[in-house]
């Protein structure tokens, strides 16, 4: 029976129209769920989730105008700043940074003969703060070695910066902890060599963090023994977005650190893009669907008469339907493989670039779903528009 | 089915019509299962029109068919398909063979949905109709003559009640109106099913319990 209907019913289809559309509806499906993931592997790069510092913290430093700066107004918070911020309803507890009071030189890869040597600075907060395996974030004055957490900047400064200029190997996080490392600690009349070795990046500490064990010892062994009130402070708040505390650092003139407010522009700019093209892809979609629906129609016109006398042997719509449903589901989910594969072949140019930014991609089960759904929409367009042409067909007034 | 009936039909082209001498139209009659009947008419008096009510694909009519006394209007398509495969068979005026297909396709492929007889029971039917040699011809290629013997070989080709005949034999000579005529009435005897046969003119050789005049 199979056999008979589809020599029937094949007839009038056309290959160019079917091509058409699985091409347009291919193009269409493929740039849809390739923003979906190329919006979903981005992502980690602007949420600030990383494994360090929870999101709840916020860092503060004082507003150096540069009247202040002549006057000498320090940039320092006083201790009545710090009790002034602990009563506020917002602060959960604030922890100070301290900062290196000695001479930090770093070399950097290389062993006897290094690739950068470059002056440093340390600086720590209460471990509290932290959120690293106690394990690796400790120092022991017996057999020194320093962890420290460095900000990510300084190591796209370094890879994109100094390694491609300088004809110097670009370094992935991966690989950064065999990188070797050694400080040159200096004052207080001692003068010491020890290794270190890097933990960690951060998007939120813009500095060099060193666990404050090790900053406490440093600092006695090597610095003037003179107390410096702290120049950044690290704030635990209750919500970060909480529009009173904006209002209390302009009020104070303090400043929020970090990149949260340029990276939540750039992030927006992201999304509008993505949903931009998104629109395009489905737009794309769309066209397509309705350049196959017309094919099926105009399929189904030439058919009419066949259709109809298919009906009055006993055949029933749906099984007259049927070699047409099928032959849509075949092509869509044809359509629906390659575009998968496309979006796959396309997401392996660009993780590379990704990756070198520090982020691992998101999941693509997102984008495998939005495929799903939009084919499994289009395939029910489909079959409902075909089995509506049939149905209409039974009466032949 | 035992009985179709008409109450009262009239096609909806003839509304408004003044004189009716039609024994059919805007009547009470039944056809019951096991008889035959000859609707004789002259051309354009609805006799077509009259096959496709009763076999559901038209509803451009006043008044009602019923069969068993249940109004058609308020069959479903599924019950259709079964009334199509089990209940009627149906020669149409215009045959409605696929010309693309071979004579025994033809066959098939209401024979698939009823598998009502084997290739060797289909196969001597071409032979009694002197058609043997077209089995295996698209029916394209096949003359009028020969294409109305395909398709009575068709509607013999399932299980039915009722067998309705829109001029069975209008194409065809004496000895092949005979044969048909020998055919239908013996597939009707097997299944004890009615014969409802119209004609303008050339009557198919089945004995007649009631003649109408449409």
């Amino acid at each position: 029976m199979k056999g008979l209907m589809w020599k029937l019913l094949r007839k009038h289809i056309s290959t160019s129209q079917l091509i058409g559309f699985s091409i347009a509806n291919l193009i269409g499906l493929t740039i849809v769920i390739l923003a979906v993931q190329f919006y979903n592997d981005v992502l980690p790069i602007f949420n600030d989730e990383e494994s360090f510092i929870r999101k709840d913290y916020i860092i503060i430093t004082r507003n150096i105008s540069s009247a202040g700066a002549i006057m000498g107004t320090s940039a320092e918070f006083s201790d009545e700043d710090i009790a002034d911020i602990e009563q506020q309803p917002w602060c959960r507890k604030v922890g100070r940074f301290t900062s290196s009071k000695f001479s930090v030189v770093a070399a950097i890869g290389g062993g006897s003969s290094p690739m950068i040597r470059t002056m440093f600075f340390f600086e720590s907060i209460p471990n509290s703060f932290l959120d690293v395996d106690s394990t690796s974030w400790h120092f022991n004055p017996q057999r020194p070695q320093v962890p420290v957490i460095m900000s990510r900047e300084y190591l796209s400064l370094y890879n994109f910066g100094f390694a491609a200029t300088q004809g110097m190997p670009k370094v992935s996080e991966g690989e950064v902890s065999s990188v070797p490392l050694n400080f040159n600690l200096s004052g207080n009349g001692h003068y010491d060599m020890m290794g270190g070795r890097i933990v960690g990046f951060s998007n939120r500490l813009n500095t060099i963090i060193v666990p404050d064990e090790f900053m406490r010892w440093a600092n006695a062994r090597y610095g003037t023994g003179e107390v410096q009130q702290p120049l950044r402070l690290i704030i635990e708040v209750n919500r970060p977005g909480d529009p009173k505390i904006q209002s209390y650092m302009d009020a104070h003139k303090y400043m929020i650190a970090g990149d949260k407010m340029a990276s939540s522009k750039t992030y927006y700019l992201l999304t509008l893009v993505i949903i931009i093209v998104i629109v395009i892809g489905v737009l794309i979609s769309l066209l397509s669907f309705f350049v196959l629906m017309l094919s099926i129609y105009l399929l189904l016109q030439k058919n009419t008469k066949k259709l109809q006398d298919l009906l009055l042997l006993g055949y029933s719509p749906a099984q007259v339907s049927k070699p047409y449903v099928k032959m849509v589901f075949f092509i869509n989910v044809a359509v629906l493989v390659a575009s998968i594969v496309l979006m796959l072949l396309a997401r392996s140019c660009y993780m590379p670039m990704l990756r070198e930014m520090g982020t691992k991609g998101g999941s693509i089960v997102p984008a495998l779903i939005v495929a799903v759904v939009i084919m499994g929409a289009i395939t029910a367009g489909n079959v409902w528009a075909i089995r509506r042409k049939i149905k209409s067909l039974w009466i032949q007034d | 089915m035992n009985t179709i009936e008409l109450r009262n039909t009239l096609p909806a082209v003839f509304a408004g019509r003044e004189k009716n001498e039609s024994e059919v139209w805007l009547q009470n009659l039944t056809f019951e299962k096991g008889k035959h009947y000859l609707i004789s008419a002259e051309s354009g008096t609805g006799k077509s029109s009259m096959c496709s009510y009763i076999y559901g694909y038209r509803v451009d009519y006043s008044g009602q068919f019923l069969f068993d006394g249940q109004d058609i209007r308020s069959i479903t398509v599924p019950q259709w398909c079964e009334v199509r495969k089990r209940q009627i068979a149906y020669l149409p005026q215009d045959m409605r063979l696929f010309p693309e297909l071979t004579a025994l396709e033809n066959i098939q492929l209401k024979n698939q949905l009823t598998h009502f007889k084997t290739e060797a029971e289909i196969l001597p039917l071409f032979e009694a109709l002197g058609i043997a040699d077209k089995v295996n011809s698209p029916v394209a290629k096949l003359s009028i003559g020969q294409q109305q013997r395909v398709a009575i070989i068709r509607t013999l080709c399932q299980p039915c009640d009722f067998i309705l005949l829109d001029e069975p034999v209008s194409h065809l000579d004496e000895t092949n109106n005979r044969i048909v005529a020998q055919l239908v009435q013996e597939e009707a005897q097997r299944q004890g099913a009615g014969i409802i046969s119209t004609s303008v003119g050339n009557n198919v050789k089945i004995n007649v319990d009631k003649e109408f005049k449409l």
